[in-house]
């Protein structure tokens, strides 16, 4: 981690050529958005790709693999059947039920986790992939303005599209759960998903700051680097003005696995600029976002 | 996160705005006085620097940390557009010179333009007198005395197509040499 002063005034030039400059710059190209933008997908379309990138993965585990430690007290198929409980969830949710609403995601899901106990692996796959497609066809065989403005999951009350993107992006966590304990190399969405994941994550670093009860506003220019990352002016904390905000330079898939708690603060490469305090309150903020 | 240009590099294409005003503020004074150096015309000069940092903001991939530093690669984008600049004002006046010959008292070039002219005109003064004697002979009389291809070609005994290929040739040599000429002049 490296950090900044800031940068010294502009020197001699003409009246004006600053302000002309990065207005037209502006003009050519909005700030916050990556180059190359990415390919704009769906919501449904990136759970989609996340589900079908762990279906293959499944593919192609052994016996041994799937009995490996995964997560919490969970072997790898219980994992999976974690996850069966989150899509057997998420479709009463989409069917209206209210009891799912408030109900933790670790615990209300533990039940289907356990039932995989001794199951053959290739049942535990198969269970899950028609949940999958359950939810998939729950999804597009209504048209959005058909759900609620807001769903409720988890103690979540998110539209549609960001609760589509919230499970991509736990499937996704999920699937390096299993990659880590099969001894696989981690994988990295694609850019278009990875944007999606950003745009949900960096705008919601408030509420994460509300569960870490971070208090004094707290300013941050979020910048997240490579594919799938762009730029973000966020204000966490009690409503007001912050005097000296920070600055948080980082890698995209670096920062979605801190916003997974799958990684730390110190594991991130960063450069940062502002108080190191405050640095620390947003990326608390943002690994408070995990659901696990 | 890499080096310090590597950095900022990673920065604009992640759109971040600040990125983009702390390169103007370092840099801004180096590409601006690259551009006037060739110029030698404030307002032209501003323009290159606008041109330089939109482009910079819209492809920021253009730019390789790998290839050398920001400040190198600013500066020698905006000589570039400055050489564009002056080309396509030799051009202008160029066909504004034939067009005064086919309707002579037809234009009434402005007194700005009268000066963008002389400038343009004396950054090249020094490269045609590099080129080999029977190329410079055809230039001075085509360009600087205004005389049609046929006429140089009977004021200097030569054929008219071997008027028009040196020119060609000239045109190809002042173009090489006006860029070694600025990148070396930095």
């Amino acid at each position: 981690m490296t950090t900044h002063e800031p940068v010294s005034a502009p020197g001699a030039l003409p009246a004006g050529l600053r302000g002309r400059v990065l207005a037209a710059s502006w003009q050519a190209r909005a700030p916050g958005r990556p180059w190359p933008e990415p390919a704009e997908i769906s919501a449904v379309e990136a759970f989609r790709r996340a589900a079908d990138t762990l279906d293959r993965l499944l593919g192609t585990l052994g016996d041994g693999d799937w009995a490996a430690p995964a997560l919490r007290d969970l072997d790898v198929q219980g994992l999976v059947g974690h996850l069966i409980g989150v899509e057997e969830h998420l479709q009463r949710c989409l069917s209206g039920d209210p009891e799912v609403a408030g109900t933790d995601h670790v615990g209300a899901t533990q039940p289907a986790a356990a039932r995989q106990a001794g199951l053959p692996a290739g049942e535990t796959r198969a269970d899950w992939r028609r949940a999958v497609n359950r939810t998939l066809g729950l999804v597009r065989g209504r048209a959005g303005a058909a759900f609620p403005a807001e769903l409720a999951l988890h103690g979540m009350r998110l539209p549609l599209d960001a609760l589509l993107v919230v499970r991509a992006f736990e499937l996704w966590t999920h699937e390096n759960d299993i990659r880590l304990a099969a001894g696989l190399p981690l994988a990295v969405p694609d850019s278009s998903s990875l944007r999606l994941m950003t745009a949900l994550a960096a705008p919601a670093l408030p509420v994460g700051a509300a569960r870490t009860g971070l208090a004094a506003p707290v300013s941050v220019h979020l910048v997240l680097t490579g594919p799938g990352g762009g730029t973000w002016d966020v204000l966490l904390g009690s409503v007001g003005r912050d005097p000296a905000p920070v600055r948080i330079v980082t890698d995209t898939v670096g920062f979605c696995r801190l916003v997974a708690n799958r990684a730390g603060p110190g594991d991130l490469d960063m450069d940062i600029t502002g108080d190191p305090a405050k640095v620390g309150g947003v990326l608390a903020a943002a690994a408070a976002l995990a659901l696990d | 996160m890499g080096g310090p240009d590597a950095l900022l590099a990673a920065r604009l294409a992640a759109g971040d705005d600040l990125a983009l005003a702390e390169i103007f503020d370092r840099l801004a004074p180096a590409v601006y006085g690259a551009a006037l150096h060739v110029l030698g015309d404030s307002a032209a000069a501003q323009d290159v620097v606008q041109d330089v940092f939109v482009d910079l903001w819209s492809h920021p991939a253009r730019y390789d940390p790998e290839a050398g530093a920001l400040r190198t690669y600013l500066t020698i984008l905006a000589r570039h557009r400055a050489v564009d600049l002056v080309r396509s004002e030799l051009r202008r006046l160029a066909r504004q010179e034939r067009h005064c010959r086919l309707a002579p008292g037809s234009a009434h070039p402005s007194p700005g333009e009268e000066v963008a002219a002389a400038e343009a005109a004396s950054v090249v003064r020094d490269a045609v007198q590099l080129l080999p004697g029977e190329q410079r002979r055809v230039v001075e009389l085509a360009y600087f005395h205004g005389l049609t291809c046929r006429e140089v070609a009977a004021a200097a005994g030569i054929p008219e197509g071997t008027v028009k290929s040196r020119l060609r040739l000239a045109r190809v040599k002042l173009e090489t040499m006006l860029d070694r000429q600025l990148l070396e002049s930095s």
